[in-house]
């Protein structure tokens, strides 16, 4: 039987959701006549899904017909499940319907290996072209890349998208060679090299002759799975630092594991997906980027994993209470970042508030400082920083402050999925889900407290 | 994200007035510090921002601030006495034309999106901010933390951001090669959503209806007006082909949900429920 664009659209759209890279950032674009689309750089969601995460682009697969078989994923050969493609003109059709009605910024496309890299890539870039040149699309591409394709067919695809992405898959070469026996390390990381010094040149011709072709002017994005396979925070973070310094990478996803397949190198059926370490793992990363922090001082050889109830900024600020409290109307903009309760926009604001006035702590909070961290941090005018009492109650009461609620449950009568992995387990042996965050809660207190 | 332009064409006629006038609020004169007072006294003035600019004059001419100002869809009963501030084309011309020239066009900006905020004491606030501006100069904009200036950056803050979730909350319906959308803001965003949708479907022909306001930004044959209305504006149900691309969309954004991730006050967070009325895919779940 034909399958319509709805059938097609169900499988496609179902096969890449686990792709959590959904965003426009990155490329800025005004509308130009004749044209339809424009792209805006700080990126913008049109809806959010029922995990509360933001829906961007219209992200589907051109087919999930695969002849890959990779242990975690969907698609891989050896799983039967309803197959698919598009064909380039619905795909186009169906993006241009999409974004006039403003439900997207533009397309997402992705897609299994049918046939070969090559193959696919060529569907791609036929699908691509079509929608640029014959509909005139201005707005948002974002083009995966497949592993094995030819640098030649890269270059192509790299003209029509605004970013592309090689997905690592996995944090280490060993797992890729468990569960992707058809994915060598290679074919992952020389396209993401071409890609890398293609964007780099492509935006230093741009600078000496404005009409040169943009070589992917969002840049290059990529993703891996985490707890599928046995690495630790530390090594996946140290990954991360070297993917943006290497590949000079724009952004580093990662997606919580969630079981799809029956398979004795994977975690059982029954794990539920690590979203608190996911959530840790985003975090650092945001210090990486935006905190001027570095892999080694968030987790180290004896600490290669997060802790599940603290934030790794204020894990890290516990940990150096020593360097503490700082003068916000003087210390060094790198260290006022590294106060918790101070974000990169309120470390602006005060540095350049405090060259007209020495600030206070009603300023502060006019400012959007979250006193309630910060307040054991810092000392500003007229304020010699918040004392405890000396001994461990003082102590606690700083963690108390610092610690992460959502990791304990708080406030919900169901299990959240965000709590820690302790909470989860007194739940599971029958214990009511906020008595048991509350216990371990206060062990985790009390733990912490000792280590300042 | 908005021009400054745009703002000038839809919030102030008075901005196309000769800006001769040399304007100094009083408070600034050689002679006449004469300190503000707080004034038991309510003002109350048309709601456009010309009108709000004459309440500027009076605020500057009598050195008070009112205890409050109202327009006339915000009025309560009061013990105060209330003064009628008529709007005077030529007063809010001075005025506007000395917030550039005395505060920088920065505060201008910041003042002109304020206005656009749908906070019931934006006036009052306003007011207090200006009092102090003309004190300072255009060093005002640094104290971000002053009590008077807080307030307003709050203000722009609110406004841009309902903006910004806008942008990507709008749903257009196509019904006869015209698209059309309703929204439900609380701040007056049509003169801010403008340029990010004229820009992007430049061969389009569309409409976005703010419910809330009676305001409608028509965009049709490459020019875009901003209209108020007089009577509220229904849109013509969907045809066919309409409902299918709606029937796909939601589809869509149903199938991307993973169900093993629900979080629902996540979303309620991100996505809050006061816009999902106007949202194809969310109405259904209210
Ligand atoms: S190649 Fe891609 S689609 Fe195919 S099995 Fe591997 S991960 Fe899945």
């Amino acid at each position: 039987m034909e399958q319509s664009v709805m059938d097609k659209l169900i499988i496609l759209a179902d096969s890449a959701k686990y792709d959590v890279a959904c965003t426009s950032s990155g490329s800025s674009r005004a509308g130009r006549a004749g044209m339809i689309g424009s792209a805006y750089a700080p990126g913008c969601c049109h809806t959010f899904t029922a995990d509360g995460r933001c829906v961007s682009l219209l992200k589907v697969l051109l087919t999930n017909c695969c002849a890959f078989d990779c242990g975690y994923c969907v698609n891989r050969r050896s799983n039967d499940l309803p197959r698919a493609a598009f064909t380039p003109r619905e795909l186009a059709e169906l993006t241009i319907e999409f974004y006039r009605r403003n439900y997207i910024e533009g397309l997402f496309l992705s897609s299994a290996v049918l046939v070969s890299p090559d193959y696919t890539t060529e569907l791609m870039i036929k699908a691509l072209t079509l929608l640029r040149q014959e509909y005139r699309f201005n707005g948002y591409i974002h083009a995966k890349a497949i592993p094995g394709t030819s640098p030649e067919l890269i270059a192509q695809l790299g003209l029509l998208a605004d970013r592309l992405s090689v997905n690592i898959e996995l944090p280490s070469e060993r797992s890729l060679g468990l569960l992707c026996p058809d994915k060598a390390r290679r074919s992952i990381f020389s396209p993401m090299r071409q890609i890398a010094s293609a964007s780099a040149a492509s935006s230093r011709e741009l600078t000496v002759y404005k009409k040169a072709a943009p070589f992917a002017p969002a840049g290059q994005s990529t993703q891996m799975i985490v707890g599928a396979s046995p690495e630790s925070d530390y090594q996946i973070l140290r990954l991360t630092e070297g993917l943006y310094q290497k590949y000079s990478l724009r952004r580093v996803f990662f997606s919580a594991y969630i079981p799809v397949a029956e398979d004795t190198r994977l975690p059982a059926l029954d794990t539920k997906p690590p979203l608190l370490r996911e959530h840790r793992l985003y975090q650092a990363d945001w210090l990486l980027r935006f905190y001027q922090f570095r892999a080694d001082e968030i987790l180290d050889e004896e600490n290669q994993n997060f802790n599940p109830y603290l934030d790794p900024k204020c894990n890290w600020a516990l940990h150096h209470y020593h360097l503490f409290p700082v003068d916000v109307n003087r210390a060094p903009f790198e260290m006022l970042l590294r106060v918790p309760g101070i974000g990169p926009t309120s470390a602006k604001r005060i540095r350049a508030a405090r060259r007209q006035a020495s600030l206070g702590l009603d300023e502060l909070r006019r400012m959007g400082v979250v006193l309630k961290r910060a307040q054991y941090f810092i000392t500003c005018r007229g304020f010699a920083g918040a004392h405890t009492e000396a001994g461990s109650a003082g102590r606690q009461r700083i963690v108390r402050a610092l610690i992460d609620p959502g990791a304990f449950n708080a406030g919900c009568e169901q299990l959240s999925l965000f709590s820690a992995p302790a909470v989860q387990q007194l739940a599971a042996g029958g214990m009511a889900p906020r008595l048991a965050g509350k216990l371990v809660q206060e062990e985790a207190i009390t733990c912490l407290a000792k280590a300042i | 994200m908005f021009g400054q332009s745009d703002l000038e064409q839809w919030l102030c006629p008075a901005h196309s007035l000769p800006a001769g006038a040399r304007y100094a609020p009083p408070a600034q004169r050689r002679g006449s510090a004469r300190p503000v007072r707080n004034a038991d006294v309510v003002y109350r003035y048309d709601v456009g921002f010309e009108g709000f600019l004459c309440c500027v004059f009076e605020s500057f001419s009598s050195h008070e601030v009112p205890f409050a100002v109202w327009t006339p869809e915000r009025e309560t009963t009061t013990l105060y006495p209330v003064k009628q501030i008529e709007t005077d084309p030529q007063k809010a011309g001075r005025v506007f034309a000395s917030f550039a020239k005395k505060l920088g066009k920065d505060t201008e900006r910041l003042i002109m999106t304020c206005f656009l905020s749908g906070r019931d004491d934006k006036e009052v606030l306003m007011l207090r901010f200006l009092h102090l501006a003309y004190a300072t100069g255009p060093g005002v904009l640094a104290l971000l933390g002053h009590p008077d200036v807080a307030p307003m950056y709050a203000m722009q803050k609110h406004t841009a951001r309902e903006v910004e979730k806008w942008m990507g909350f709008i749903r257009f319906e196509e019904s006869g090669g015209m698209l059309g959308a309703v929204i439900h803001p609380k701040n007056y965003v049509l003169p801010l959503l403008k340029n990010h949708f004229c820009n992007r479907f430049p061969e389009e022909n569309f409409l976005i209806y703010d419910a809330t306001h009676m305001a409608v930004l028509l965009y049709q044959d490459h020019k875009a007006t901003l209209t108020e209305l007089a009577a509220p504006l229904t849109l013509p149900s969907p045809d066919e082909k309409e409902s299918y691309y709606q029937q796909l969309w939601k589809q869509f954004y149903n199938t991307l949900a993973i169900q093993q991730r629900r979080n629902e006050k996540c979303r309620r967070t991100l996505c809050p429920k006061r816009y999902w009325a106007d949202m194809t895919e969310l109405r259904d779940e209210l």
